[in-house]
């Protein structure tokens, strides 16, 4: 039977601060700069094609269809183990952030895309009748009121991706579950130790699902001012 | 004074307005009436260019032009010079009431914002609106909603104000609210073209009434004349169905 004696408490006390410090400068520094060049390239792939532009518009949906048709380890393996028979060398760290990225443009352009469709014809005819151009409605009307129907599902696909990080150790990026194996090779404890590293990704991500929920009750248009009385959580609950 | 003549609109092959000619003079408060799928709402987004026409002319006081060749610019201005109130409000759900009201002011005239503030306060209080300048949309109550849609309609001190079924989306006990912002409006001389169903508004406050049915203008006249006295057998037959569903 497993039982957590004093050698394995000593080993997981241990082994926290060398699996939470890889967690932070590595996987979250992934997601973050992932998060950023995704959405970026996303608002791009999302404005061709709502902009009708003529051929990018071919080309977005064709970059959604591979990115979305392929597993998210394949495509890091081409652009790290595959690319470099092309000429193009990339460390593993880099070569799992482009990866991850363009993975994540393709999801978050769909999601983008369809937030600012889901923004009422009418909001776009009130602007044309008081005298807007389609910049002005844009850019004060409907991408505002997008960008709050995008807010959750974006929050979420940054969730998947926070534990899409672990696939970097594939392409010798020395990311926490790398990390995690080492530790449980050198003292034969997998068992306790992937459980370890679990429970680190389960804290950060009810954590960022506790943020997600707080900052969608801020979103609501509400004038707080006059309503002293209600609270950050009741709007979060009538925003669900 | 705004005018179409002989205007046309299709969708497809589906033709919505065939011919229609049409006049409202500075003052004047005309009440557009007719069946559902009559043509009164393309009607009207046309006259605002929301709807593109498929031949016409086009009046707008010196404005005197092929409805197809109005350019993009000229459209702009003549939308300056309109106001329009939806039948579902459409206020900006991501502003409130009063920045619904300026931001036409600040965004497109560049007002500055005290300013901007300033006119749309006293928009907002004639609208019966000033204790709510600072709610959202969904804050408010249908009728709010919509007279703060009216005030927005107003910030431009249009020459002409249209209204689409103005209280058709609304609970029947916030009809009266707006409809009385309206018959104020009226009797402060705005023009307007009044798309409804409400006969007693049409009757009390309209100049004229103007029937339509099938994509054309059937029948029109002095308020009270179409009403008491309907010369068109089809105006009889709605105005007989509407009145019966009143009761
Ligand atoms: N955007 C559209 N596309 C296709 N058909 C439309 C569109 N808008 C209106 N129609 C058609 O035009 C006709 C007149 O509609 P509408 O102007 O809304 O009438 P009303 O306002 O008098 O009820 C209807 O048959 C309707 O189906
Ligand atoms: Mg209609």
């Amino acid at each position: 039977m497993f039982v957590i004696n004093e050698r394995l408490w000593q080993i997981l006390i241990s082994s926290l601060p060398k699996l939470l410090i890889p967690f932070l400068t590595i996987s979250l520094k992934i997601t973050v700069l992932t998060f950023i060049f995704g959405t970026l390239l996303a608002m791009l792939i999302a404005i061709v094609q709502i902009a009708e532009v003529p051929i990018l518009k071919q080309l977005a949906r064709a970059y959604i269809w591979i990115f979305r048709s392929t597993p998210l380890l394949l495509q890091l393996w081409i652009i790290f183990f595959g690319l470099p028979t092309l000429g193009f060398k990339f460390s593993g760290f880099t070569a799992a952030v482009i990866a991850y990225s363009m993975n994540e443009a393709a999801y978050n352009a769909e999601i983008i895309r369809s937030s600012i469709l889901a923004v009422p014809e009418g909001q776009i005819e009130a602007g044309y009748m008081v005298g807007m151009n389609y910049f002005q409605i844009m850019t004060r009307v409907v991408l505002p009121q997008a960008a709050r129907i995008a807010f959750p599902p974006m929050f979420n696909s940054l969730i998947a991706l926070v534990k899409d990080t672990s696939l970097a150790s594939s392409v010798t990026v020395i990311e926490m579950m790398a990390v995690a194996r080492q530790i449980a090779a050198r003292y034969y404890e997998p068992f306790a130790l992937y459980c370890e590293t679990g429970l680190i990704y389960l804290v950060v991500c009810t954590l960022l699902t506790k943020l997600q929920s707080y900052l969608e009750g801020r979103l609501v248009w509400k004038s707080t001012d006059n309503h002293p009385s209600i609270t950050s959580g009741n709007k979060a609950q009538e925003a669900a | 004074m705004l005018g179409v003549r002989n205007l046309h609109k299709s969708f497809g092959s589906n033709e919505v307005l065939k011919g229609v000619d049409f006049t409202i003079n500075d003052g004047e408060v005309v009440a557009v009436i007719g069946p559902s799928g009559s043509g009164k709402t393309t009607f009207l987004r046309c006259l605002s260019f929301l709807e593109k026409a498929n031949s016409g002319e086009y009046i707008f006081d010196d404005l005197d032009k092929d409805i197809t060749k109005i350019t993009r610019k000229e459209i702009k201005a003549l939308r300056m010079k309109m106001g329009f109130v939806f039948q579902n409000f459409n206020l900006f759900r991501n502003m409130t009431a009063i920045k619904n009201v300026t931001e036409g002011l600040t965004v497109v005239r560049k007002i500055p914002e005290d300013q901007a503030r300033v006119k749309a306060e006293t928009l907002l209080d004639k609208v019966g609106m000033l204790d709510h300048a600072n709610y959202y949309p969904d804050e408010l109550s249908g009728g709010q909603q919509q007279r703060a849609a009216i005030a927005r309609a107003l910030a431009n001190d249009p020459e002409v104000v249209m209204f689409d079924e103005p209280t058709s989306a609304l609970d029947p006990e916030l009809i009266g609210e707006v409809l009385s912002v309206m018959t104020k409006l009226a009797e402060e001389g705005t023009t307007m073209i009044v798309v409804t169903h409400e006969m007693n508004f049409a009757a009390d406050v309209a100049d004229r009434i103007v029937f339509m049915e099938n994509g054309r203008v059937v029948e029109e006249g002095p308020s009270e004349e179409v009403l008491k006295n309907p010369k068109e057998e089809a105006t009889k037959r709605f105005l007989r169905r509407i009145l019966e569903h009143d009761e």
